[in-house]
């Protein structure tokens, strides 16, 4: 059972606020960049895909538990989650630097 | 946001000869050195852990038994997974990046840190990094 229905609205507030993140702020997309953005402590939040292979995901959110860092899974695949950021490739993790005039590290903690 | 590669953090190896090892940060190099251009640290760790001791051996095979292989390596950190724990030991006095130059010092640094860890294993604590990562 699912734990709550992401409902539309709160999906499209993700990805305002993802789009205001690509505009303004620092990112990086990809696995490599997302483990070492954790492991010098400059990522602020990381956002998974829901297709991202198991090992994977539990691997990130182990890094991200160490250091402290909120992960949210995002609701939608890779192939969403890029164009959700406005790129023409897949994305299948990626961790925000500085999130620039968004709200989103402020925000998003608090649902997962 | 809290930076986790610090000394005393147990790491396991994920790379090379001592891939699968159990290893503690020494002395971490966030931004590398001129040979190295990249995030690395010094780690002392397990190459042959010790074996399983039951309640019939004797003191003689007890104390063969709970021997343990140390190893002083310099690692990048994308070659390490980190882990929750750590290991307090002591080791900056013995290991150091000069060990590393010359042959017979990287011995005297494992023969060190050898006996720290046996002493360490022998008190019982840290029982997790003492033994194998099954995989």
């Amino acid at each position: 059972m699912v734990a709550a229905k992401k409902t539309k609205k709160t999906h499209e507030s993700i990805n305002n606020r993802l789009a205001l993140v690509m505009k303004s702020g620092k990112y990086t997309l990809g696995y490599k960049t997302v483990l070492k953005s954790l492991r010098n402590s400059k990522g602020k939040l990381v956002i998974i895909a829901n297709n991202c292979p198991p090992l994977r995901k539990s691997e990130i959110e182990y890094y991200a538990m160490l250091a402290k860092v909120g992960v949210h899974h995002y609701n939608g695949n890779n192939v969403d989650l890029g164009t959700a950021c406005g790129k023409y490739y897949r994305v299948c993790c990626l961790s925000i630097v500085d999130p620039g005039d968004s709200d989103i590290i402020k925000s998003m903690p608090g649902e997962h | 946001m809290v930076k986790f590669l610090k000394p005393n953090k147990a790491v396991i190896l994920l790379q090379g000869r001592y891939a699968g090892r159990k290893a503690v940060i020494v002395r971490a190099f966030d931004d590398g050195t001129r040979d190295r251009p990249y995030g690395h640290c010094l780690v002392a760790g397990i190459n042959k852990y010790p074996s399983k001791v039951i309640r019939k051996d004797s003191s003689k095979k007890t104390a063969k038994k709970s021997r343990v292989k140390a190893f002083v390596k310099l690692v990048n950190f994308q070659h390490l997974m980190p882990t929750r724990y750590t290991l307090d030991v002591d080791l900056k006095d013995v290991v150091a990046v000069e060990s590393l130059q010359s042959r017979d010092k990287k011995v005297t640094a494992a023969k060190e840190t050898k006996k720290r860890l046996e002493e360490r294993f022998k008190s019982g604590k840290n029982r997790w990094f003492f033994t194998k990562l099954r995989f």
